[in-house]
């Protein structure tokens, strides 16, 4: 049994300090060996960098909003099927992938993908390479994630939204056919 | 704005001697409250204190890490932070930009649910309302539109950053789940979104959606072969859960609504704040300073 210590032995109380004690931790902290010296202040250098973000993030959204009028077809007709009937552009590498197995495509492989995700950093636990892209000791992860996951997925959607017309048939998007209304 | 920040000192103690019942009145304050006029002088910077809790301009290294652990908006950040994290070409900024989009979708998203109603009679003309009647209606559904479509780009590529960059190894694991989670959350409220707009874009895309979950009968046939097991159409289940129903209609419509508008946004922001949480407790972000190459 560790001894128990208390809060005054590790911050002795001074009456010139504001802080107190938050929490105590086991083992090492992540900060620890990261000392002061390349350390700014987030006030203004963080705050200004935000405010900046935020901005460039709204005007290019108000630009997209003002030129990119979001589509509106015909009122819902449950009579009127189109041909083909696609599904929101980030699911069609899933109905893709449904189009050659109903379940597996659907259900089965994106199950997996996701489980298959959250297990990741319980897998690969290999202590280097963090704060750098694509660092050379982790070339194997690297490559694994991009061929595994990212290619596919990415892939995937472009084939279901461009490539797939009447009856999913295969069309290379300028001889699409055009349904007639 | 000019907020004074300094104390002013206590002006000359006597107003100015007026004439019939206002002077009469201020010379009776003047009596038995003095220190009200000097209040009044030094209300704007009274006011001020009382909302904020440090100076609207901090100079000294002290003042600028109050203003982040006395704001309540600001203390959720670090008053320290170090220089690699400020990087642009680190991070891109996606989590944060991921972040916004969501803010932005939250406020246009209360906008448009004055204009909205979730009934399949009404909910396609009241789109159609947004491009004729409502001022800028247009602009505040593409707002919406545009912001939903961006963030869930910014979520996946902010997930490739942190996996390019290892920055999901421990101690950071459990905020790469809460990440996956977050990821899945932002598809499945683009989803229930997508129905709303009523239209046959909207309509077919939820019937091929729902159709998917059906086909989780695939497990409990299986499992039906197993004797002893009933079979339990998981996806017949699961389908009409989503539904209520066979096909899209009205229950559809106030199921993905309610889920679209209440549900799933709450519980987002929820895991947003343990996200946000996780990354102070696990010593702010990721630094090569951390590990070796
Ligand atoms: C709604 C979606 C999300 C929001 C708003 C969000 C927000 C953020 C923010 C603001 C940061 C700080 C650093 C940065 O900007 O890159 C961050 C870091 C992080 N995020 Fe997310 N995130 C989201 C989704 C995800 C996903 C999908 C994953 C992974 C599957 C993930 C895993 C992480 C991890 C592990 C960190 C720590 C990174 C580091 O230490 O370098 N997040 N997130």
């Amino acid at each position: 049994m560790a001894k128990r210590v208390r809060e005054e032995e590790i911050f002795p109380r001074n009456p010139n300090k504001t802080y107190g004690l938050m929490e105590l931790v086991k083992g090492s902290s992540p900060r620890v060996d990261r000392g002061p010296e390349d350390m700014v202040s987030a006030w203004p250098h963080l705050l200004i960098r935000e405010a900046l973000l935020f901005a460039a993030t709204f005007l290019v959204i108000l630009a997209l909003s003002v030129w990119c009028v979001p589509p509106l077809e015909k009122q819902a007709d449950a009579t009127k099927p189109p041909n083909p009937a696609k599904a929101p552009w980030y699911f069609l590498g899933l109905q893709e992938l449904v189009s050659y197995d109903a379940f597996w495509g659907g259900l089965g492989i994106p199950g997996l993908v996701i489980v298959g995700l959250m297990a990741i950093p319980y897998l690969d636990r290999h202590h280097s390479g963090i704060g750098r892209w694509f660092a050379r000791s982790r070339t194997t992860a690297v490559t694994l994630f991009t061929v595994l996951f990212v290619i596919p997925t990415i892939v995937l959607i472009i084939l279901g939204t461009y490539f797939r017309g009447p009856n999913w048939g295969f069309y290379p998007p300028w001889g699409m056919p055009v349904e007639p209304q | 704005m000019s907020v004074q920040t300094t104390e002013p000192k206590a002006g000359p103690p006597d107003p100015k001697p007026g004439i019939g019942a206002w002077g009469k009145l201020s010379r009776a304050i003047y009596r038995q409250a003095p220190e009200v006029f000097d209040n009044l002088r030094q209300l704007p910077y009274n006011l001020y204190k009382s909302i904020y809790r440090t100076t609207a301009f901090p100079k000294t290294e002290r003042e600028r890490s109050e203003a982040f652990f006395n704001s309540f908006l600001l203390h959720i950040q670090p008053a320290k932070i170090e220089k690699h994290a400020l990087r642009f070409n680190y991070t891109f900024g996606l989590g944060l930009i991921s972040f916004y989009l969501f803010l932005l979708l939250t406020v246009s998203g209360i906008l448009l649910m004055f204009f909205y109603v979730p009934s399949v009679e009404q909910a396609y003309n009241r789109m159609l309302d947004l491009r004729s009647s409502v001022s800028y209606g247009m602009i505040l559904r593409g707002m919406h539109f545009w912001s939903a479509n961006c963030m869930i780009g910014a979520v996946f590529f902010h997930m490739c950053r942190v996996f390019y960059t290892g920055a999901y190894k421990p101690p950071r694991e459990f905020n790469w789940v809460i990440g996956v989670l977050l990821f899945v959350l932002t598809l499945v409220l683009g989803f229930t979104g997508y129905l709303l707009p009523w239209d046959q874009l909207a309509f077919w895309a939820i019937t091929v959606g729902a159709n998917i979950a059906g086909k989780a009968d695939y497990v409990s046939d299986h499992l039906a072969m197993i004797p002893g097991v009933p079979n339990m159409h998981m996806g017949v289940m699961m389908k009409n859960a989503l539904l209520g129903g066979d096909t899209v209609g009205q229950e559809a419509l106030i199921r993905f609504y309610v889920l679209h508008v209440a549900l799933l946004p709450s519980i987002l922001f929820f895991l947003i704040v343990i996200h946000f949480w996780r990354i102070r407790k696990d010593g702010g972000i990721s630094s090569p300073k951390e590990s070796p190459e």
